[in-house]
């Protein structure tokens, strides 16, 4: 023991023992692996970052333009006597004129504006409906049949541009691009060119597409996310609301209550293969159960909800199951030991102890069933055109709508370019909530942790 | 089982509190405890020794039925507290527990404040009318642990920030809150060191003064220190069961001797 330490200083010297000081081929060996091994886990996790990278990228890069919308600042003369024939400011009876009647109101205006300008064109003053966007159309009689008192005058309107122009300025449409369309001229762009300089024609940040609502095939320039969140959102409702409590209970029952037998050991390997069943299986038997058996509607976010619930059940009841079973036996048995009965040991010890391994299951849950498209495809939530906001809670549960990766999966599948960016810009909400959604499981995670 | 009739002649029936006659404890197919009488007496400490393995906790779980919560135990025979029989179906063991405390192994605190540890006891059982009855209970109790001095300052601090030993006492005090009048004590000083096991083993002899206190230890030592009864049981049969005197300087079974002169262990 005591020449052990004089070793570094006579390990030259002593060419009968071994040296420490000079690495042997096997620790040479061994030390290499041990390096290389260590090297393909930073290559592994390397490549991981790398493709998270790209992805977010990509998903930024296509998806960032959605949020901005361009508007054109249009001075309208409101005719009295193309909007209120009848001439008594009576929004109900000038609700009969339609937008058939606006229409020329608008492209008047257009014209107007361009000719104010002195902008040279070839584009008759007709055809000026080519740069905005049919909902502006109903934009402005909106706003009239809401202000009767502006009739008359000329009133300066934002009204959305055409999805061409908007492309137009985010570059998605060219001068090349548009030879080919009939939607559009090159003229129309000069002009677009010309009021952009003035100031006119403005991109801008768009709020309608994070809160407005699905709008039809033809009108990309005017859909928004609004509608499918709240219905996202109603689904959500349902998920939390039968699945926390089912799936809790089922895993207190399981984990501290059920004798183990046989009977209890099939549960529970078919709640872990439910885990991995396919989320359209429950789609199509939600669509036999809830919508033919039981006859509930379509499409609502309540059947929504209640095919999620079957596919997020199993899900926390492992996770639930698991932070049950990694709270240690000591408490169990120390709250028995005073006396607590089984049912206070596990409400009054157990249960909080797991309960951030439960919260962090729902809320991963929760995010799993938010993204789910599969399931909302066979109860008719996708195609579904969410042009309505729900006005109330039960018609929030009840009327037809549409969810957000539904929505973006129908809008992927629409033809216009337009909607592709839309698709994009979907994406990017769904995962600013999947994000929030991790990150409150975190918080939470960190505000009930407690050491024993 | 002859000591056993021996020890029951030396003292008055009144003075028996627990009574067990013909106990077997069956975990599946291992027999843990086999045909087990044994009679321990009130306002005494009985230890429990022998080779680990032999059934002490098994049967120190019988007499608060700990063992129900095991799937497998199969617990007969007769286990009496004050002639009740505490397997009758009429009782509720929850009760029970409340009368037999229990004291684990391994200090096992509530992760919640030292004043709650002690406090969950008296509440769940409604022994306290308001708040100032249940912070008198918590003092008594924390005074009982010989812990008080140490935590009166710090009562809601987490008690599980506490010293093993201090952890110890603190479990000690949440036993006897609920007001028992048996204390079971499974190996309390095995994660303690010397000085705490001393602390610890002088408040069991303390406590003497008003339960009946069943220890399980391992060390020959602490058994021949703070009891005065000694069972020692072998592969799940009570060998010997007598004054620790006796036991320790008079062995009748060839087994003892040998286990406690170190030969088996
Ligand atoms: N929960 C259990 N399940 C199955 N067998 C057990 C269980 N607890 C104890 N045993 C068995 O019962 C016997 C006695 O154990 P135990 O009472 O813990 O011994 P001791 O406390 O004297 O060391 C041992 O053979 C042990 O393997
Ligand atoms: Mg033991």
């Amino acid at each position: 023991m005591t020449d052990a330490t004089q070793i570094p200083s006579s390990g030259a010297a002593r060419p009968a023992g071994k040296s420490i000081i000079t690495t042997d081929d096997r620790t040479k060996k061994r030390n290499a692996a041990e390096k290389r091994f260590r090297m393909y886990g930073i290559a592994a996790i390397l490549a991981g970052i790398a493709c998270l990278v790209v992805l977010l990228g990509s998903i930024l890069m296509n998806g960032a333009s959605a949020f901005q919308q361009t508007f054109i600042q249009v001075p309208v003369y409101l005719n009295p006597e193309a909007v209120d024939p009848n001439g008594n400011r009576d929004p109900e009876e000038m609700g009969s004129a339609t937008t058939f009647t606006y229409k020329p109101i608008v492209v008047d205006a257009m014209a107007a504006l361009v000719e104010e300008r002195g902008i040279e064109t070839e584009i008759d003053p007709g055809d000026m409906d080519a740069l905005f966007s049919a909902a502006a159309v109903a934009q402005v009689r909106d706003r009239v049949l809401a202000n009767p008192e502006l009739v008359g005058e000329t009133v300066t309107f934002n009204i959305l541009a055409s999805s061409r122009v908007d492309g137009y300025l985010k570059e998605r449409v060219s001068r090349d691009s548009v030879a080919r369309d009939s939607n559009i001229d090159a003229g129309h762009l000069d002009i677009v060119d010309e009021l952009r300089a003035e100031g006119d024609v403005v991109k801008r940040f768009n709020w309608d597409f994070i809160f407005g609502a699905d709008a039809s095939e033809s009108r990309p320039e005017q859909a928004g996310m609004g509608v499918a969140m709240l219905g996202s959102f109603f689904m959500m409702l349902v998920v939390l609301g039968l699945s926390l409590p089912i799936g809790v209970a089922a895993s207190i029952y399981l984990e501290e209550f059920a004798p183990q037998n046989r009977l209890t050991d099939i549960i529970e390997v078919n709640i872990s293969n439910l885990a991995a069943v396919p989320s359209i299986v429950f789609g199509i038997l939600g669509l036999a159960v809830f919508i033919q058996f039981m006859e509930f509607p379509q499409s609502a976010p309540l059947v929504g909800g209640l095919v999620l619930t079957l596919m997020t059940l199993p899900t926390i009841i492992i996770s639930t199951r698991a932070a049950l079973k990694s709270v240690p036996p000591s408490i169990r048995d120390a709250a028995l030991g005073v006396g607590a009965s089984k049912m206070q040991s596990v409400f009054h010890h157990v249960l909080p102890l797991a309960m951030p391994g439960i919260l962090t299951g729902t809320i991963i849950g929760l995010a799993q069933a938010l993204g789910e498209t599969a399931p909302l495809l066979l109860i008719g939530m996708v195609g579904y055109i969410a042009t309505n906001y729900p006005d109330g809670v039960a018609s929030g549960f009840l009327d037809p709508n549409s969810a957000m990766p539904a929505q973006i999966y129908e809008w992927a599948k629409r033809a216009d370019p337009a909607y592709y960016e839309r698709a994009w810009g979907g994406i990017i909400i769904l995962l600013v909530f999947l994000f929030a959604m991790n990150a409150i499981a975190i918080l939470l995670r960190r505000k009930f942790e407690r050491r024993w | 089982m002859y000591d056993n009739r021996a020890s029951e002649s030396a003292v008055t029936a009144d003075d028996i509190k627990i009574e067990a006659k013909g106990v077997n404890v069956h975990y599946g197919t291992t027999h843990a405890i086999k045909d087990v009488d044994v009679s321990i007496l009130d306002k005494t400490v009985t230890a429990f020794i022998g080779p680990s393995g032999c059934g002490k906790s098994t049967f120190l779980r019988c007499i608060n039925r700990m063992n129900d919560t095991i799937d497998v135990a199969r617990v007969t025979g007769d286990i009496r507290i004050d002639g009740e029989d505490i397997n009758d179906a009429r009782v509720d063991p929850v009760q029970l527990r409340a009368k037999v405390g229990m004291v684990f192994q391994k200090p096992n605190p509530f992760p919640k404040s030292i004043y709650d540890n002690v406090a969950y006891g008296p509440k769940i059982h409604g022994l306290a009318k308001n708040k100032g009855d249940l912070d008198d209970i918590v003092e008594r109790a924390l005074r009982r642990g010989a812990i008080w001095d140490e935590v009166k300052d710090r009562l809601h601090a987490p008690g599980t920030g506490l010293s093993g030993g201090q952890q110890q006492r603190l479990c000690i005090a949440r036993a006897v809150a609920t007001e028992p009048e048996v204390l079971l004590m499974d190996e309390p000083c095995s994660a303690l060191d010397p000085i705490a096991t001393g602390q610890v083993e002088e408040l069991i002899d303390e406590l003497r003064r008003d339960y009946s206190v069943v220890i399980v230890t391992h060390s020959m030592q602490q058994a021949a220190r703070v009891s005065q009864k000694t069972a020692f049981f072998h592969l799940g049969n009570l060998i010997e069961y007598g004054d620790t005197d006796e036991i320790f300087t008079n062995p009748k079974d060839p087994k003892t001797e040998s286990y406690i002169t170190g030969r088996i262990g």
